[in-house]
């Protein structure tokens, strides 16, 4: 379980200063799916970049399933992120010089898992996303639906707790974006936290829980039952 | 993992091809140019440490002091050898041998000229040689022995073994092969065929103090206690010998020992130290091998930051995903050290190109032995240190980007702020590959002024149309010299000619002889002298400023003097013709001033000359031939040889190739010099135009915006290229007075020389904006030809 308290980032440059997050409380519990919903600018890809341990807050805690992480270090946050938590980005941010097995295995070699296990857990994860045709194919070879799947099977191959999504159907078209929400369901089905940023109301839709954010602040919560 | 760097590296490589082959060309270049160099530095400093003992193998020179400072012989006379062996307990054994000269081998038909010395009977318990048959030390020991090289051997004795068989010397003596041994390596400075024993070569005059014509060698004992002890106590038990046994005039010498691995790289003694030589250019050229790899290396960095925009999505994304900073360090480490491995190939193929001639031209015989350990060592040095050097910025600065300003595109590569670190480092590194490029387009310069000084200058004296011809054989004897030699002026193609006991453009004899009417008696001489035949004056169009040249039918002139200007003003004498003067031959006149003329290197002062008229004393017929008719002139000198010298084969040099071989060293430095100058600025030119590349791509947004607002091509072109110019001023600025004050101190070392002026570092630098703004100006008017509809949409 993550928990947010009073979690605040501000944002300076000489001249300016801009509050981006101001006072995020938020608990997210295992196996829920929560949408962060808000106009642009309200600070919702800055929540779930200190969410994902990529960005540290100005102020407050965070609670990383047991594990105060406001004060780490990037070098201490990077060994944590390691394994536990798994990226969908809307532009999906693959690596164009690597196939899609191998942006796949990325994560895996990182975490030193033995060769048959890589292996394995690869081809289970590009199984899953119905993208194993295309394994030895490099990113640009791929449509913008396959892109996304192959970035998805790369979140989960490590099986993350977390899945952190921003805004995952963005660079996508309705019909491979359903796709990708169901994945999503899916996974989130089988047991795996997911957050993600979205601006459609659609696919906020599979979550269970929006919280909206606007300025900073969560101003309102609805659950879906 | 590794598999995986390697993976990627290789493709990104592929993707990126043209910068890809600019990193690893340029890298190739720059470790072609240090390994070639390497090797030459390697071989240079390898001189004379093959020998067994070497370290314990000492070359002897003379101190004397001389008008308040000290002069270092760097020949010995004939008695210091014997002394030493009987004098100085330190010593092991000691040789003296006479200087290399060529003289005439015979064996049946086959004749040729081979180097060779007379040496003293220690000579191999100094100097021990490995021998391939016979005990060399018992057949020098032999009169009637010689000892030849596996060369030698092969060359005359083709068909079977050469021990046992006879050979003929300089048409005269014949002596039996005592011993075979193996060839010299070309990195020793002893260079023979063959030994005989001192004995045969002795003359009495050689038994003298004053004559100082021979090399000593010395091997030193062991020592317990540790070699400078040895050292020191030798040339203590050597400090009495002179005072002891060399009589009054010369009691004042005190021998000096230099350690044989030095002989080749520090020759140049100062006020009886040793101060140098050849080691300064070994020194510089190392440090020219060092630029040129970091030069390359400058590149590397600079396109590898340059091309972060391309390869920071992957860094966020390899970040995110679980990639700890110093596995990307690692990981562009690795592909710093693949590029550079790539480019070692490349380079070894380079140096494996151009090692013939580069071999010919600097007279060496390098080789790339793959079979060496040392070799593979440096190679692996080279990759090692070349993939850090160029690989760690690169490492550091990409692995350092926050992945989530990455994957926001936020990330600033730092094309914006001049002053913000990666670029201000780009920039600073591009300002110190253009001040070395500079300061080596100054040095192309200022060295070919100087090298072409050098060759036109007026000596005083002609050199060209000039042929000499060894006197040897039937020629050589007394009474043949002049008939020889008035034959040979009768000859249509021949202008004139004369003897002389050496070359006037390189007069080597000195002597400290020379008396006249009121000379100080405490004022100690030094000139220089030389014998010569009739018509020298004529023959080497020298001027006479009063008097007249030798005359044969005088034969009063046997021991009157010819002086040169210096001489005159060394006596003090206004109008020296008349005057009387004492020298070798006796007592005699002046009956000629002759205006000075160069008769050495113009890296020395004119000195002052004695010549002694001598036809008999001479070594070489020096001959002028009509302008254009060399070649029948040679012809005739031919037929004329055969003639009087049936015996030798007719050989003949040109003087002013004599005089060319004076600047050898400075010759190959042009060379050197003029090759590195040129590739230092074509790799800073390839760094130079990817960072333009660069540039315009990271800009592409702002000339769209500049295009939209009504700039024209040649705005941005001028605004592109600026930034480059500025760099490249600034790096004019900061190399001039380094190159000033190293140009200064190399041409220092000539007497005479073109002082260096503003105009070259003016030269240079236009050279250099022109070559830069080249460079730039491709990119910069490619982005500046960029419809503006284009460059927006893509940023």
């Amino acid at each position: 379980m993550i928990q947010t308290i009073n979690l605040q980032k501000l944002f300076s440059t000489e001249e300016v200063e801009t509050t981006a997050l101001n006072g995020i409380n938020m608990d997210v519990k295992d196996g829920e799916f929560v949408a962060i919903m808000g106009p642009s600018g309200c600070g919702k890809s800055t929540l779930l970049n200190i969410l994902g341990l990529l960005d540290n807050p100005s102020e407050g805690e965070y609670n990383f399933y047991g594990t105060e992480v406001a004060k780490m270090t990037e070098r201490q946050r990077a060994q944590l992120r390691k394994g536990s938590i798994g990226f969908v980005f809307q532009s999906f941010n693959l690596i164009d010089e690597l196939t899609v097995y191998e942006n796949v295995e990325l994560p895996l070699l990182y975490l030193k898992t033995p060769p048959d296990e890589r292996k394995k857990r690869v081809e289970e994860a590009l199984e899953r996303m119905s993208i194993m045709h295309r394994r030895n194919h490099f990113p640009q070879q791929l449509s913008g639906g396959q892109q996304q799947r192959t970035a998805i099977a790369r979140a989960v191959v490590a099986k993350p707790k977390l899945i952190l999504a921003d805004e995952p159907t963005g660079n996508l078209d309705s019909k491979n974006g359903e796709e990708v929400m169901k994945l999503l369901g899916e996974l989130n089905d089988e047991g795996t936290t997911i957050i993600m940023v979205t601006h459609s109301p659609y696919d906020a839709g599979f979550a269970h829980r929006i919280v909206n954010l606007f300025d900073g602040k969560v101003v309102t919560e609805n659950f879906h039952v | 993992m590794f598999r995986n760097y390697v993976k990627i590296a290789f493709r990104s490589l592929m993707k990126n091809k043209l910068y890809s082959s600019i990193n690893v060309f340029g890298l190739a270049l720059g470790m072609a140019c240090s390994l070639l160099i390497g090797l030459w530095v390697k071989d240079e400093l390898s001189y004379n440490r093959f020998l067994n003992n070497a370290e314990s193998i000492h070359y002897v020179r003379v101190n004397f002091p001389y008008n308040g400072e000290t002069v270092t012989n760097t020949v010995t006379p004939g008695p210091l050898q014997e002394a030493i062996a009987k004098d100085v307990p330190e010593v092991a054994a000691t040789t003296k041998i006479n200087f290399s000269n060529e003289v005439l081998v015979k064996v049946g038909e086959t004749t040729a000229k081979e180097k060779g010395h007379y040496a003293t009977a220690d000579f191999f318990g100094v100097f021990d040689l490995p021998a391939l048959y016979g005990n060399p030390k018992a057949a020098l020991a032999q009169p009637n022995q010689i000892v030849i090289t596996r060369k030698l051997a092969e060359k005359f004795f083709p068909n079977g073994l050469a021990l046992g068989k006879t050979l003929q010397l300089d048409n005269n003596k014949f002596y039996v092969v005592g011993a075979i041994l193996e060839n010299l390596p070309t990195n020793s400075t002893l260079q023979f065929d063959w030994l005989v024993n001192w004995k045969a070569y002795e003359q009495d005059w050689m038994k003298t103090w004053g004559n100082n014509s021979f090399q000593t060698f010395v091997r030193l004992k062991p020592n317990r206690i540790g070699g400078p002890t040895t050292l020191a106590q030798a040339e203590a038990a050597m400090a009495t010998i002179y005072p002891r046994t060399a009589g009054k005039n010369f009691e004042t010498g005190r021998p000096v020992l230099q350690p044989i691995t030095d002989l080749h790289l520090y020759s140049d003694y100062k006020n009886g130290v040793s101060v140098g030589g050849r080691i300064e250019y070994v020194r510089i050229f190392s440090i020219v091998a060092l630029f040129m790899l970091l030069i390359a290396c400058i590149n590397f960095m600079n396109l590898a930051t340059a091309q972060s925009a391309m390869r920071a999505k992957e860094v966020g994304v390899r970040k995110v995903v679980g990639a700890l900073r110093s596995s990307l360090i690692g990981q562009f480490l690795s592909e710093s050290m693949l590029m550079s491995l790539l480019a070692i190939v490349l380079a070894v193929g380079l140096v494996w190109c151009v090692l013939p001639t580069f071999n010919t031209t600097f007279e060496k015989q390098l080789t790339l032995d793959l079979t060496e350990p040392a070799l593979w060592l440096t190679i692996l040095g080279l990759v090692l240190i070349t993939g850090f050097l160029s690989g760690s910025y690169p490492a550091l600065f990409l692995s350092s980007l926050q992945p989530i300003k990455i994957m926001k595109g936020k990330i600033q590569l730092s094309s914006g702020s001049a002053f913000s670190s990666p670029a201000l480092f780009r920039r600073v590194l591009v300002v110190f590959q253009f001040s070395l490029s500079i300061f080596l387009i100054v040095g192309i310069l200022a060295i070919g002024r100087q090298m072409n000084y050098l060759r036109t200058k007026n000596l005083g004296l002609d050199r060209e149309n000039i042929v000499y011809l060894p006197l040897e054989g039937e020629i050589a004897q007394p009474k043949k010299v002049e008939a020889f030699r008035q034959e040979v002026m009768r000859q249509p193609a021949i202008a004139s000619a004369t003897t002389a006991m050496s070359l006037p453009v390189n007069v080597q004899s000195t002597s400290g002889d020379l008396k006249w009417d009121g000379k100080d008696p405490n004022l100690q001489t030094n000139v220089s002298c030389m014998f010569v035949g009739g018509d020298f004056t004529k023959t080497m169009n020298i001027k006479l400023v009063d008097g007249r040249d030798f005359r044969t039918d005088s034969p009063a002139d046997s021991t009157n003097y010819l002086i040169n200007e210096a001489a005159a003003r060394l006596m003090a004498m206004k109008d020296p013709v008349g005057k009387n003067v004492q020298f070798w031959p006796g007592k005699g006149k002046i009956i000629g001033l002759m205006k000075d003329f160069h008769l050495n290197s113009l890296h020395q002062t004119i000195a002052p000359l004695i010549l002694c008229f001598d036809s008999r004393n001479t070594s070489y017929l020096l001959v002028k031939t009509h302008a254009g008719q060399a070649p029948n002139a040679i012809a005739e000198l031919e037929k004329l040889s055969k003639q009087f010298n049936p015996n030798y084969p007719f050989t003949y040099h040109f003087l002013d190739e004599e005089f060319e071989s004076l600047y050898r060293a400075e010759q190959q430095v042009h060379i050197l010099v003029n090759y590195f100058g040129m590739l230092a600025i074509l790799i800073s030119c390839l760094g130079l135009f990817a960072l333009a590349a660069f540039t315009a791509e990271q800009r592409t947004k702002e000339i769209g915006v500049r295009k939209v607002l009504g700039a024209s091509v040649t705005n941005i072109v001028g605004l592109l290229s600026k930034d480059f110019l500025k760099l490249v001023l600034i790096a004019l600025v900061l190399s001039t007075p380094l190159a000033w004050w190293a140009l200064s101190k190399w041409l220092e070392t000539f007497a005479y020389r073109e002082d260096l002026t503003w105009w070259i570092f003016g030269i240079a630098g236009v050279l250099a904006v022109l070559i830069a703004f080249l460079t730039v100006s491709y990119q910069s008017i490619k982005a500046a030809m960029m419809n503006p509809v284009k460059s927006l949409r893509t940023e």
